[in-house]
């Protein structure tokens, strides 16, 4: 987005998200709204989501000392959590989490960066310029989720020794020191599908692209697709699991289990978590 | 030139990736400053690339024994990613993180870049033509070396390349070729063959209603984890399965189960039977089951079980009701139940019950036979480098040549294998990254990695019909002075056998020709050229073979457990469980940053070892997290930070496998310690195999303490926050999701 076009209409972008009607299949740069949704069940805590987007993302290997003063930049982490009613031992096993940039729609962090540079997309996502950054973190302390990375050293020089940069993706920057980075739900994956399906007048296919994380899951845990459209299977889960984009403290049957994390605080986020489910006669 | 009139570079060139050496030395302009090379523009580039596009290649992932299917992204001559290829049927499409990084071990900092040989302690650069004359020397038919003094010790094989080492040690009259894995399925597959009479039979998680598993760790570390995570999620999905574990230390898969029972090492067996005599209170069941091992099964009642295994005794009730109320079912042995002095009997002990509740020929059933022999898998046993280790202490071999296994790292100290070794006048290894037992040789090779070589591999489970999983080059070799594993093998076997094999320049013609073969067995009716880009293009080839029969044969004498009481020794009161970490398995890729970086799933520690202990325990000894403890056996002493894990029986400490390099290059030297090292010479019985969970130990805190680095905040519980949720499965309406 430009800086012309964001502080002609400040207000808007940062006040009046979400509204109905603001994404629309027939309206052009409405058409997408990117979601996600993360079934609990089947995450088995693998890992293979955040090594695929240290792939594609060209995340840093920060290296121990870094990792121990908190500066890892893993966009996707798995938290792990005990039961708190856990006796002597864990008997019904542990709860994995998966947690990224949950693209919230108010998003708490876009509202206290002094130079715009994390903002909203016209498909739903909240982006973060690189160029624009001037890394004063407002939008890592006000972000509930903590998914928002910061780059305390200038990893270029240090991060991939020789040859390891070759494996760098082309697509995607390396960010320098003293910016802020996260989860873009692989922004370089949709803007060239977006970009190719638009040289082919139609709009991108439902599976036709996939952020990494979501393509490498093993057990197909995380979804993704557009929700504007009626038709994706991301629309249909959404809808049948009775989670609103545009509804905050939804009340639901408690025989579904869909939920968004952290809803009390209005972030409206673009990702839907379904509960795990345990045997409890087991 | 092959026979087809191609060769490998002109081959690399038709598939596009002939043109790396622009990309990959597009940084350094020297020799275009002075003057050597010139700079044209890329008007034509080469076919297939485009600048700025990714182009994508099927390819065969070789990070473990699974043989997934995989995709190599392609830029500009370069691999970037793998993904998962969609027509594998053992990827489905997918891939773990362990798959992912093999990128890294291609573009690693500290790969072997030109042959090195050893003068006086330290091994320096030498070139391949020296390096081949001095091979040649040393093994060549003037070396008069007999068969008798070669040894040849390779890790899991498969594939085309198997056969080719099978017939360079016919070439040679040797019958030397040592198939070792440190974490080797062996044990398990004695108890099959015995049972199932297969080595390991097909596990249909899909169609069973609920899973009983004794220490697998199949979501982690099993047989195939990408293709189990797949079935898994459909064991999931409404009917929604239930999964029960029994295991001494959380595994991946107890993580995830719906009931998590902890153990006292090697008790499982007696815990199988325990279920099994609660099991028979049915009729049906004991009409299905022989008198005698219904009689032996009767010894084994609630209370006597909960005394050996220390799970209270409704529990052992509880298991065979949930098995009697849910079938089909399936019960599973894996590494923590079978790696004792009894596991081969432990493991019969939990396959029974598969017996005795019906589910064989259901949820267990045969694999599909494998048409070629030859290339069949060989999954590898500690028990093969035991008996070279024994023949090479006393002086037996001239020459031994290691590939694909690090056992100076992985053989246990009381093996004295590092010692042995060097009485071999002759040491050869062939690798990509100088590890532990490199740096003991006196020849190492540089080979290729799995992403710029070709290959064939079959997997030793096969999910549907047999898959020959074909790897091929996803880039031009980054280090010209590395070689293909597969070349290097021919021209060995060319040195006796010329004539047989100079048809072939080179493995990628061998491969081609030997693919080709395959042409009448899969029915392909177009020519050869046509079938060959076929198999590349789908990095497969799917054999529809016939599936193996699978019996059930127990004889009550082979199931008694009554001895199988663990020895107690006061000195070391502790159980040790070396635990394998799915990303790092026998410690083959701590040189891979990303899996450093990768937190361990339960525990989120990152880049180094550490101690897991029950805080139970530690409070008893007063330990908190990162107090530095000894835990020595009697073979040895390891000094590592204690972590405080609820997920392990209280008289048990489990530290995890792979860490504790001193070699294998920046980001895996001094990072932790290694648990092989203190193993105990326990074996089991009937197979030889090192009891791996047959180790005690004694734990002292030492009173220094270290910040252990983890991804897990100072509070490990969701904190009354809505994170996440958990539903009871009954209440939950599975079927009515999308």
């Amino acid at each position: 987005m430009s800086i012309t076009n964001l502080l002609n209409n400040w207000s808007f972008y940062r006040n009046k998200r979400p509204y109905r009607g603001q994404y629309d299949l027939n309206r052009q740069y409405g058409e997408y709204k990117w979601a996600m949704a993360v079934d609990l069940d089947i995450c088995t805590g693998c890992n293979a989501c955040t090594t695929a987007c240290y792939a594609e993302n060209n995340l840093p290997v920060v290296g121990k000392h870094r990792f121990e003063h908190g500066q890892v930049m893993h966009w996707i982490r798995i938290e792990r959590y005990w039961d708190e009613k856990m006796g002597e031992f864990p008997e019904q096993g542990t709860s994995f989490l998966p947690m990224m940039c949950q693209q919230c729609e108010a998003a708490p962090c876009e509202t206290v960066c002094p130079v715009a540079a994390t903002s909203h997309t016209n498909d739903g996502l909240n982006s973060q310029n690189y160029h624009r950054c001037i890394g004063s973190r407002y939008c890592s302390a006000n972000c509930p989720f903590k998914v928002r990375y910061f780059n305390w050293w200038n990893y270029p020089s240090t991060a991939w020794p020789a040859p390891l940069e070759d494996q760098l993706n082309p697509d995607v920057t390396v960010r320098t020191k003293g910016v802020m980075e996260k989860c873009t739900f692989c922004v370089q994956r949709l803007s060239e599908a977006k970009s190719r399906a638009r040289t082919e007048y139609r709009l991108v296919r439902d599976g036709e692209v996939l952020p990494a994380c979501a393509q490498a899951c093993p057990t197909g845990a995380i979804s993704f697709g557009n929700i504007v459209d009626p038709e994706s299977k991301i629309a249909k889960m959404w809808k049948n699991q009775q989670v609103d984009l545009y509804k905050d403290m939804q009340e639901k049957d408690n025989t579904v289990r869909g939920y968004r994390i952290l809803e009390d605080l209005r972030p409206f986020p673009s990702v839907m978590y379904m509960e795990r489910v345990r045997d409890a006669e087991a | 030139m092959s026979e087809s009139g191609i060769n490998r570079r002109d081959f690399l060139k038709v598939l596009g990736l002939g043109g790396s050496s622009l990309a990959l030395t597009g940084c350094g302009n020297t020799d275009v400053q002075s003057g050597v090379e010139v700079v044209m523009p890329n008007v034509h580039p080469e076919d297939f690339v485009v600048p700025g596009l990714s182009v994508f290649y099927a390819s065969t992932c070789t990070q473990c024994g699974s043989a997934c299917g995989v995709m190599g992204r392609v830029r500009e001559g370069r691999v970037l990613k793998l993904e998962g290829n969609p027509e594998s049927k053992i990827s489905g499409g997918k891939i773990c993180g362990l798959g992912q990084a093999a990128v890294q071990a291609q573009y690693n900092p500290d790969r072997l870049t030109q042959p090195m040989v050893k003068e006086g302690d330290k091994l320096v650069p030498t070139t391949w033509e020296k390096a081949m004359a001095l091979l040649d020397d040393k093994t060549g038919p003037k070396s008069g070396i007999s068969g008798e003094q070669f040894a040849f010790v390779t890790g899991a094989t498969s594939g085309h390349l198997k056969a080719l080492i099978q017939n360079y040690m016919d070439s040679l009259g040797s019958k030397n070729h040592f198939v070792y894995e440190a974490v080797s399925p062996a044990i398990g597959f004695a108890a099959n063959r015995q049972v199932y009479g297969v080595d390991m039979p097909r596990l249909h998680l899909d169609k069973a209603k609920l899973i009983v598993s004794f220490g697998s760790d199949f979501l982690g570390t099993g047989a195939s984890p990408v293709h189990f995570a797949r079935e898994y999620a459909k064991f999931r999905k409404a009917p929604r399965g239930t999964l029960v574990q029994i295991e001494p230390k959380m595994t991946m898969t107890g993580a995830n189960a719906d009931r998590w029972i902890p153990i006292i090492p090697g008790t499982e067996g007696v815990f199988a039977l325990g279920v099994a005599n609660e099991l028979l209170n049915h009729e049906e069941y004991v009409r299905a089951t022989s008198p005698d091992i219904v009689a032996l099964v009767r010894k084994y009642d609630r209370e006597t079980v909960s005394r050996a295994t220390g799970v209270r005794p409704e529990l052992v009730a509880h298991v065979a009701a949930l098995l009697w109320e849910k079938t089909p079912s399936l019960v599973i042995s894996g590494a923590s139940a079978e790696g004792h002095v009894h596991g081969v009997q432990n493991a019969m002990a939990i396959q029974l019950l598969n017996k005795i509740l019906g589910n064989v020929g259901k949820t267990v059933d045969g694999q599909a036979q494998s048409p070629f022999p030859q290339i069949a898998p060989s999954a590898g046993s500690f028990a093969a480098l035991k008996a070279m280790n024994d023949e090479m202490g006393g002086g037996k071999f001239k020459a031994v040549f290691i590939h694909g296994a690090n056992p100076v790292f992985t053989a246990p100290s009381f093996m004295g294998f590092r010692e042995n070794l060097r009485k071999a006048p002759f040491k050869v290894a062939f690798v990509d990254a100088i590890d532990e037992t490199a740096q003991e040789c006196d020849l190492v090779l540089p080979i290729l990695t799995a992403v710029e070589d070709f290959g064939s591999h079959v997997a030793w489970y096969q999910p549907e019909g047999v898959e020959v999983s074909i790897q091929q080059p996803l880039m031009e070799k980054l280090h010209a002075d590395t070689r293909s594993m597969g070349d290097i093998m021919l021209d060995l076997v060319k040195v006796r056998r010329a004539e047989e094999y100079k048809a072939w320049p080179d493995f990628f013609s061998y491969l081609k020709t030997a693919v080709v073969a395959v042409k009448p067995v899969v029915k392909y009716t177009d020519t050869d050229e046509h079938f060959w880009y076929d198999v590349l293009s789908h990095g497969l080839i799917q054999v529809d073979a016939p599936q193996q029969e699978v019996g059930a044969n127990f004889a009550a004498a082979a199931l008694d457990l009554s001895s199988s009481a663990p020895v107690q020794d006061p000195k070391f009161p502790f159980y040790l469980i070396p635990s394998e970490r799915h990303n790092f398995r026998d410690g083959r890729h701590a040189n891979l940053g990303w899996l450093q970086e990768s937190p361990d799933p339960l525990t989120t520690v990152v880049w180094d070892s550490w101690a897991e202990i029950h805080p139970k325990t530690a409070a008893s000894m007063g330990i908190s997290e990162g107090d530095y403890l000894e835990i020595a056996s009697q073979n040895g002493m390891l000094k590592v930070k204690a972590y405080l894990f609820p997920g392990i029986h209280p008289d048990a400490i489990s530290i995890p496998l792979g860490q504790g390099h001193e070699a294998l290059g920046r980001f895996a030297q001094g990072v932790g310690v290694n648990p092989f090292r203190i193993l105990d010479p326990v074996f089991e019985k009937s197979t030889g195999e090192i009891a791996m969970y047959g180790t005690r130990v004694s734990v002292r805190k030492t009173g220094s303490k270290e910040t252990v680095v983890k991804d897990e905040g100072p509070y490990n519980t969701q904190l009354g926050r809505k994170l996440v949720v958990t539903l009871p499965a009954d209440v939950a309406q599975l079927s009515k999701e999308i």
